[in-house]
């Protein structure tokens, strides 16, 4: 497939995303901030492979940078697992872990699977995952967040409408293996992935990797 | 046979065939023959009333020779599949060509693919180097050797049109060559179960002419990634630590 034919997979995924950040809230689905996503039941079906990696609760094993994904958004999950299946994720040569979900990303086979899933993953209870970096600065890293509040919101807990994910329990080695991906263009190069492009940009405001530390340790008193 | 099922896009695809369709006629012979004396004794020798069975212990010459003759005849039969397997091996196996048009490294992970090819100066590890997942790209009528390597356990690169499949083992650089006859795109697969994505661990390769080969590495930026992936594959460890390298998340990338 071309790349121009694969850019046009895009709209759909846009336009589901926005149906569901559109939609109300329905009776089987899950809470997710108000939006109602899938079927949950369908969801904890498939989720079964997911469990591999990512654990039975969803919390994530950074032995095999599985991140923790439970209680994300649906609106993320979905649009994450649509990336991943279209090429936008997991398709560059150095993102090992992102090549690793890809393949796994097309064992949902159309867009109802991988909207039941979102729904699944957004129910599990989130927890805060237990700090693995030393070094970094809380105090110069509130500094250094503050570019980051304009999508990421002042209390980490990020935007729908700005397509930025929340980073309140998000791992603190995935964020730092993220953020190093970003800056290197290993993450957000990828036409598919356009709102990847823009942290990209971000990325680049942190000089090393003691401000990505630094920047972390804020996110990590940003506590649920 | 069985390229009426399956095309043969390899100087070496036929002679693979022509061994696997050996041994299939061969084996399949004595297969049918056997199973039908067997079915035959079973019907000719079946039980009447009145009549005793005869226990053969099966020592006398005359009763070993259904066995012995057999025997010596499919051990003839096996000296004909050696003698074509061998033939075979050393044709694909244990020679390498002597001006191959370029180097590849291919690379195995869970559950992906990562493919090297050298850039317009058609060397392999120098920076204009063009590294793909999941598509490797190569000429028609070109002999090319390639060099595989895991990142994390074992895997096996197969080309089935190519009638190529070889292991990828962690820890070593496995170094094979093939030479395409027809253009077209096909399947590259993992043959070695790798982990519970195996089944998707996708790839296909585009075999295309001279030109076309050209215009695709022309549009194509100089990968300075080829630096990262050489400098971590081989060159740095005489290995493949890539593996650890990807793991390790906390300090790598």
């Amino acid at each position: 497939m071309t790349e121009t034919a694969r850019g046009f997979r895009v709209f759909p995924v846009l336009a589901a995303l926005a149906l569901v950040v559109a939609a109300p809230a329905g009776a089987d689905g899950a809470a997710d901030g108000g939006i109602a996503v899938g079927n949950v039941e369908r969801g904890e079906t498939l989720f079964h492979l997911c469990t591999q990696c990512h654990g039975a609760e969803g919390q994530g094993n950074p032995d095999i940078e599985a991140p923790a994904i439970a209680g994300l958004p649906g609106w993320y999950v979905l649009s994450t697992i649509q990336k991943f299946k279209s090429g936008g994720r997991g398709m560059h040569p150095e993102d090992y872990a992102g090549m690793r979900m890809r393949p796994m990303s097309l064992t949902l086979r159309n867009d109802d699977d991988v909207t039941h899933v979102a729904a699944y993953v957004a129910g599990l209870p989130a927890s805060q995952p237990v700090p693995l970096l030393e070094g970094g600065d809380a105090t110069r890293g509130a500094a250094l967040y503050a570019p980051c509040i304009a999508c990421h919101m002042p209390d980490g807990s990020g935007s729908a409408a700005l397509n930025a994910p929340p980073l309140q329990n998000a791992s603190d080695w995935y964020l730092l293996g993220q953020l190093k991906k970003f800056k290197g263009g290993i993450r957000g190069s990828n036409p598919l992935d356009p709102f990847g492009a823009l942290m990209v940009g971000m990325s680049q405001m942190l000089a090393d990797e003691q401000a990505m530390k630094d920047v972390i340790a804020h996110i990590m008193t940003l506590a649920d | 046979m069985i390229e009426r099922y399956l095309v043969q896009a390899s100087t070496f695809a036929a002679d693979i065939d022509f061994v696997i369709n050996l041994i299939a006629v061969l084996v399949g012979f004595w297969f049918f023959l056997t199973a039908g004396v067997f079915f035959w004794l079973l019907f000719r020798f079946r039980r009447r009333d009145g009549v005793p069975s005869e226990y053969i212990t099966g020592e006398e010459k005359e009763h070993k020779r259904f066995i012995s003759i057999p025997h010596y005849l499919i051990m003839v039969c096996d000296i004909f599949i050696i003698v074509a397997a061998i033939q075979v091996w050393v044709n694909v196996k244990q020679d390498l060509p002597e001006n191959p048009h370029a180097e590849i490294r291919v690379i195995g992970q869970q559950w992906a693919w990562t493919f090297v090819h050298p850039g317009p100066d058609g060397e392999l590890d120098t920076a204009d180097d063009i590294v793909t997942v999941e598509e490797l790209r190569v000429e028609v009528n070109q002999p090319y050797v390639f060099h595989l390597e895991s990142r994390d356990v074992l895997h096996n690169f197969s080309v089935p049109v190519f009638r190529l499949k070889q292991d990828v083992i962690p820890g070593r650089v496995i170094t094979g060559w093939f030479e395409a006859t027809k253009t077209g795109t096909h399947d590259i697969q993992c043959a070695e179960i790798c982990g519970i994505g195996h089944g998707l661990m996708p790839g296909r390769i585009v075999i295309e002419s001279a030109a076309d080969h050209a215009a695709w590495m022309a549009g194509k930026a100089p990968n300075q990634l080829a630096a990262t992936v050489r400098g971590t594959t081989v060159a740095a460890t005489g290995g493949t630590k890539l593996a650890a390298a990807s793991g390790d998340a906390l300090n790598a990338n």
